[in-house]
Parts: structure tokens; C-alpha cells; sequence
């Protein structure tokens, strides 16, 4: 309450910085206070040492066999999605307090955390120190442990971060610029280059550049460090230069904007047992979806229907489609030819769906062909349900795509993708000129010697060839001779000798 | 009470007549059926109206293990706009040669069945799929009974695409209700078609219709050969008889 009356005055601003700094080892779920030694490292380099491994002597920056010599510590594989994931969900969990949020993450060192700015949430919140609590409490309750910072700037916050003051509610933006002057400019994370070159000319804490500052301008560290390094400290300490209307200056303040996504339920009157009874359900919560992905122009590709009975039994249905659609009809299809192929495990009582992987909704280039084609939509679609139906009957990997894979030895070139996926058709130079056949037996056919020569279901001539084929030295060699035979029946045959076996074997069909 | 069409046996007739899938025997139908240019000017020529029949089932016999149905339905991939099934191949198809021949691998969808059953499904949704341009099935090592083909013939009906069923060369002495059937058999330098029922026309040329291999299949001459091709300005000794060599016994 004093907090607010004390610090809150209109246009400026209160940030509290959030820093993380065991989030590389505890988003992998390894507790980071233990007395064991451990290390996090990234392409076999540490980027985060526990205090234990600090202690015998592993940093930042070490290789892992330095760091294991000296510590014979635990080594972790940095997961960087999980990093991100966490801060992800942490700042959905705080936008409860604010909704201004900036993730924060150097360049340089491993550090990660969240910027609030929570000058406009005082008020809400009775002041700076039962907001505080309030957050700090949430955080408590998760497993990471953090270090606060509160300053009059995004940056004089994560700063102070690592000092971590007493909240005494006076606060103002004089007792913050105090405080960060005390602070030695080793801190700067994001200039190395800079902070030595400051080193070497004396300057310790950032009072030393401040007291720069108010003999000379702050043109005169442009000119010495940089344009970059001089608007960092003006960012830090909210320094004014020179402009006439500064509002139009100010940087603005990002907007946390949480994840969005569609889950609709109904609730039935009596339980449902035939799945006739649930395409109307089905439609309407369908027709909703794509009400709410047209609104926000988006489209997605997957869905998921949860049913549930009065004793909170859930069973999920996820249903894909292989195009992505904001309209309802083809999900509808889709859903019915799903529910035909199986039986409710109990009796419904209600329907939920839910979409959370919508995507943004893609230019869409359609033929001017005036003529049949001019309904692609309607053929994409009735296409994608027969794809849908003959999937659901014959299973995933009945129905598929081709793909060329560069790779030398023919068998390993042919690859399976799904009906999504695009094939790649650009076929190397080497290939292009060379005669291939048709046809590709899955396993290429051992060839007979007999005394009129080659057989495989019929005598065997060889037309042209050979073409060399060299591959996988570097595991299990394999050199083969590839030929165009034909067979007594006119077939032409792709064989080859495998070089290294002495034997002959049929590989392809030309058809 | 009204008339209704119904009532009149010569209107129930006309529009009986007027249907695609009736046997007039001769008689031309007035509307010209849509068609896919072969890519062949001999076999377009022969084919009732210029090309292979869409809307319709086209049964192709072929001899023994010959599968030269990427040469006789080449052109025809090529020009596809839209997707090409195959259904049920006997092999793998080989991406590369796919490639070379210009077919676009994201309009080429195989699906792979394992029971007569499965197959004969299969086909009757992808035939009765409007964006399926053409359906290459394979209906080895499966047995289809006339009803069946029928069934068949009529998912085709309610499609827009070119339907094809390879079948083995003794499905020939079976009845079938397909529309177009050949018999495909492969020679030393060419592919023989031989038209063997054509809905539409009691015409049967007993000619095979010929397409000629690629020159790379045909290999290379046999060295005794070699010395037969005339070489300019000189006269041409190809009917001189080779030399006659005695073969060399191996040695035990």
C-alpha cells in the first residue's frame, strides 16, 4: 500500500526481473542443491555448473572432459526446448499478475529469466510488497529456484538481480541508480570485448561509468565503446538524450499474449451409447471450431475428442487430417469414419473437443481454370476422406508417398513418406543420365550359374553395362556392377555382381 | 391424373438408350465420351474415340511376368494433373526412374493391400474419387469373379478418371464386363498391344498396335555383328554370312 503511494507516479515504470539460474538442470528434472557434482554442457561444452562443481574448480565454457578430470561430475545434455517450454508456462502462470512480460535471455552466459513490469498492477495488488509475496509465493510452489530484481528499468532489474535488495516499498528511481552504481560492470555478460577493454582502463563498477557520464556526455562512451554498448547503459539507467518529445522514444512494453486454443464441451441430458446419436453433437462442436479458427484466421490439422462418463472415464479420439482445414466438413468425415471403425467403451455423457495446434492459415493458390478444376477445394477434400477411409480399413502404412533419399545404393534411394509430407525430386546429375528400371524388388534376387549361363526364372543375356556402383566403405562395404539383361521372354532385368560376394543378383524390372 | 415419363414406353426407352453404360452394339453413342490422349498415335487411332476411355474399366492381360505398363501408360503419367493411385504393385516402384520419366512423386500414392476383399474396396473408393486422375491396379494374386468386376465397372462409372486393371494373360478367356481389353506382350524390340474387346465397335483388327522399346533397351550389338553395319559409301554387306568359329571346349 505505502509502496504504491510511494513509488507510482504516472508514465514511469517498475520492473521486476526474474532470473532462473538453475533452469538448465532443473527442467531436467535433476535437483540442483545436491552435494554431487553436475554439469550441463551443450556440443561438449559446460554451460551451466552446480555449486558443488564450482567449488573444485569447473566453469563456464570448460570442455566436458576438463570439467569430468576435475569434479568426475554428472554430465547432462542441455534440452533448450525445455528451457523455453518452462518459461513458457512460468509466464503464463504470472500473466495473473501482469500482462506485461518479456522473456529474457543472454547471448553469452546461461542465463534465463522473466521481466515484469508491474507499475500499473500496484494498485490492484495493495502495493509492492503483498504483490511480491504474492508472486514469490507462486513461484515457491513450482521447483525452480529464481533471483529477484526490482529497478526502475528492464535491464537495472535483471542487473540487481544478482544482488537481490531488501523490498522496503520507498523505492524510486535515485535509490535504484544508487544501488546499480555499486554494481561491478563484470555483469555485463553481453560485452566481454567492452568490460575488459573497461578493466584495463581502471573502471571497476558502473558508478566509475556514471561518474563518466556526468563529467563528459554519453557521446563520449559512443565514441570509446560503441554505439551499442552506450545505448545499453542508457537502457539500464533510463538516461534521456537530448530529445525533445521522449514518448515517442519510449520503447514499449510487450504484451504477454497466452496460448490460445479451442475446447468446447457438451453435456448430454441422458448418457449416449450408439454413436448415431452423437454426429449432431459432433457437428455443432465442429461448426464452433471452425467459427473460432475462421475468426482468427487460422487452420489446423488436428483435433482431439474426449469422451466422458459420470464416472469420470475418459476416452480420447485424435483425428488428422492430411491437409490443413478451418472448415468444418472434412473433420466431420473424418471423425464419423474414425467412430464407424470402433464401439463407445461406455455410455457418453459428455463430448469434448479440443484443438490445440492450430497454425496460422496459408495462401492458398488456386488454378484459374475456369473449368472442372475450379472446385479443387471440393476434390481435395472428397479426396482426403477416401485417403481417411482406406487408412481407417487398411491401416497407416498401407497408404503412403514415394521419395528419392540421396543415397548411393539404389534400395536405400527409395523412401516411404506420408501423404503429407513433400517428396524430394531433385535427383543428383549422376543419376539423372543413368538407365533405371521401373520396378525395385524389395530385396534384390539371387541370379543361378548355370552352364548356359545367368537364370532367374529364364535364361539371362546381358544387353549394356556395366555401371559401377561404390558404397558404405566406411561400415560394410558394397561394389556392384550393374548390367541391362534380358530374359528368354523379352524382359528387361537391372542385375548387377556384387563384387566383393562374387555373386549375380537381380535388383529391378524395367516396365 | 398427369402422364408421367414413366407412362410412356418410347420416353422410358430414349433414356434408356440415352445411358452411357448401354451396349448399342455399332451404334456410335451421340455424346462423345471424355478420353485421355494415349501418348501413342497408332493406338489412339485404334481406340474408339482417340484415346483410352475414362469414366470406364480398362482391362489390360499381360504375359507371364511382363509388367510394361510404365512404357504403355508413361505419357499418360506425365500428363496428369491430378493424383495417380497404384493399387496393390507387384513391386516397389523406383523413385529414380519415376523421376527421369517427369512424374510428379507428390501426385503418386500407392496403397498396399493384403486380402481380395481389401483390394476390390479399394478400388471402388479410389475409382469413385473425383480428383483421382488415373488408378493403376493390380489385381494379382487375387481372383475377381464377374460380380465383382461389375462392381468394379461401376465405382469407374461414378469417377472422372482412367481406371486400369492389369490382369494375367489367362483372365483373357474370362468374361469380363470391362469397357476397353488388351493383351500386352513384350517382343525383342516392341510392346504389342492387341485389342481384343472394345466397348462400342464388333471391329477387331487382329494387328497388334506397336510401341517401340527405348533404343537403350535393345543393348548393345553382339560383337559378331558389329563388322554387318554398312559403313557410308561402302556397299552394304550385312547379308554376308558370319564367320564360322568353333567353339573352345573347357579344359576339365
Amino acid at each position: 500500500m505505502s509502496g504504491a503511494r510511494h513509488y507510482y507516479r504516472p508514465g514511469s515504470r517498475l520492473w521486476l526481473a526474474l532470473r532462473f539460474s538453475e533452469l538448465p538442470l532443473e527442467v531436467l528434472g535433476v535437483d540442483a542443491s545436491t552435494e554431487t557434482a553436475m554439469v550441463v554442457a551443450e556440443k561438449q561444452i559446460v554451460i551451466y555448473v552446480n555449486e558443488s562443481a564450482y567449488k573444485v574448480g569447473v566453469r563456464y565454457g570448460m570442455d566436458v572432459t576438463t570439467a569430468k578430470l576435475l569434479s568426475n561430475c554428472e554430465v547432462y545434455q542441455r534440452d533448450e526446448e525445455k528451457e523455453a517450454k518452462a518459461l513458457q508456462d512460468l509466464s503464463a502462470q504470472l500473466y495473473q499478475f501482469t500482462p506485461y512480460i518479456e522473456p529474457y535471455k543472454s547471448e553469452w552466459v546461461t542465463q534465463a529469466g522473466l521481466l515484469l513490469e508491474v507499475s500499473t498492477c500496484l494498485q490492484l495488488f495493495s502495493g509492492i510488497h503483498l504483490l511480491t509475496e504474492k508472486i514469490f509465493t507462486y513461484l515457491h510452489n513450482t521447483h525452480y529456484r529464481f533471483c529477484y530484481g526490482y529497478a526502475h528499468t528492464s535491464q537495472g532489474a535483471w542487473l540487481l538481480s544478482f544482488e537481490q535488495y531488501f523490498i522496503s516499498g520507498n523505492e524510486n528511481k535515485e535509490l535504484f541508480c544508487e544501488r546499480l552504481k555499486k554494481l561491478p560492470i563484470q555483469l555485463l555478460h553481453d560485452f566481454p570485448q567492452e568490460v575488459e577493454a573497461l578493466e584495463k582502463t581502471g573502471f571497476t563498477n558502473f558508478g566509475d561509468i556514471t561518474r563518466q557520464l556526468d563529467a563528459q556526455k554519453i557521446t563520449s562512451i559512443k565514441k570509446r565503446w560503441g554505439a551499442q554498448f552506450a545505448q545499453a547503459i542508457c537502457d539500464i539507467f533510463a538516461i534521456e538524450q537530448n530529445l525533445q518529445q521522449k514518448s515517442l522514444f519510449d520503447k514499449p512494453r510487450l504484451i504477454y499474449k497466452p496460448v490460445e486454443f479451442f475446447s468446447e464441451n457438451i453435456q448430454f441430458d441422458y448418457p449416449i451409447n450408439q454413436t448415431d446419436q452423437l454426429h449432431y453433437p459432433i457437428e455443432h462442436l465442429l461448426q464452433n471450431l471452425s467459427q473460432y479458427l475462421r475468426k482468427r484466421q487460422l487452420q489446423c490439422q488436428y483435433i482431439q475428442w474426449i469422451f466422458s462418463d459420470i464416472y469420470h472415464n475418459h476416452f480420447a479420439l485424435p483425428v488428422r487430417s492430411d491437409t490443413a482445414e478451418s472448415h468444418w466438413e472434412l473433420l466431420y468425415d473424418l471423425t464419423l469414419i474414425q467412430l464407424d471403425n470402433r464401439e463407445l467403451p461406455f455410455e457418453v455423457d459428455s463430448l469434448t473437443l479440443k484443438c490445440q495446434s492450430a497454425m496460422p492459415l496459408q495462401n492458398r493458390s488456386q488454378s484459374l481454370a475456369f473449368g472442372k478444376r475450379s472446385n479443387s477445394r471440393e476434390s481435395a477434400r472428397s479426396f482426403a476422406i477416401t485417403m481417411a477411409k482406406l487408412k481407417a480399413r487398411l491401416g497407416d502404412d498401407a497408404v503412403f508417398k514415394l521419395s528419392y533419399q540421396d543415397a548411393i545404393l539404389p534400395e536405400s534411394s527409395n523412401q516411404k513418406i506420408l501423404l503429407t509430407e513433400t517428396a524430394n525430386q531433385q535427383l543428383p546429375a549422376l543419376h539423372k543420365g543413368a538407365l533405371r528400371p521401373h520396378w525395385l524388388l524389395p530385396t534384390p534376387a539371387l541370379i543361378e550359374i548355370r552352364k548356359r549361363g545367368l537364370y532367374w526364372r529364364g535364361h539371362l543375356t546381358l544387353l549394356a553395362g556395366p555401371e559401377r556402383i561404390r558404397a558404405t566403405w566406411w561400415e560394410k562395404p558394397e561394389a556392384r556392377d550393374y548390367f541391362i539383361a534380358q530374359r528368354h521372354d523379352h524382359v528387361r532385368l537391372w542385375i548387377f555382381l556384387d563384387l566383393h560376394k562374387k555373386d549375380w543378383f537381380v535388383h529391378g524390372i524395367f516396365g | 391424373m398427369h402422364p408421367t415419363s414413366t407412362d410412356n414406353p418410347d420416353c422410358t426407352l430414349d433414356r434408356l438408350l440415352g445411358r452411357s453404360d448401354i451396349w448399342r452394339g455399332q451404334t456410335k453413342s451421340l455424346d462423345v465420351p471424355a478420353v485421355m490422349n494415349t501418348g501413342y498415335e497408332a493406338l489412339d487411332a485404334a481406340l474408339l474415340n482417340g484415346g483410352w476411355p475414362t469414366r470406364s474399366l480398362v482391362e489390360v492381360c499381360q504375359k507371364g511376368f511382363q509388367q510394361q505398363e510404365w512404357r504403355v501408360f508413361e505419357p499418360v503419367l506425365k500428363a496428369g494433373s491430378n493424383y495417380v493411385v497404384l493399387l496393390n504393385p507387384p513391386l516397389m516402384p523406383f523413385c529414380q526412374a519415376m523421376i527421369q520419366a517427369g512424374i510428379d512423386l507428390d501426385q503418386v500414392i500407392v496403397v498396399r493391400v493384403s486380402t481380395a476383399a481389401d483390394f476390390l474396396a479399394s478400388f471402388v473408393e479410389l475409382a469413385r474419387t473425383a480428383s483421382c486422375d488415373i488408378l493403376l491396379a493390380w489385381q494379382q494374386p487375387y481372383a475377381l469373379s464377374y460380380t465383382e468386376l461389375r462392381k468394379c465397372l461401376l465405382a469407374t462409372n461414378d469417377g472422372s478418371g482412367l481406371c486400369v486393371l492389369f490382369r494375367a494373360e489367362n483372365a483373357r478367356q474370362q468374361s469380363s464386363p470391362a469397357t476397353l481389353r488388351l493383351l500386352s506382350e513384350i517382343t525383342s524390340s516392341d510392346i504389342q498391344l492387341t485389342l481384343f474387346k472394345q466397348k462400342g465397335t464388333l471391329e477387331h483388327s487382329s494387328q497388334p498396335i506397336k510401341i517401340s522399346l527405348p533404343k537403350a533397351w535393345t543393348g548393345l550389338m553382339p560383337y559378331h555383328l558389329l563388322d554387318q553395319i554398312p559403313l557410308p559409301g561402302k556397299p552394304d554387306t550385312t547379308q554376308r554370312k558370319p564367320a564360322k568359329v568353333t567353339p573352345l571346349r573347357r579344359s576339365k
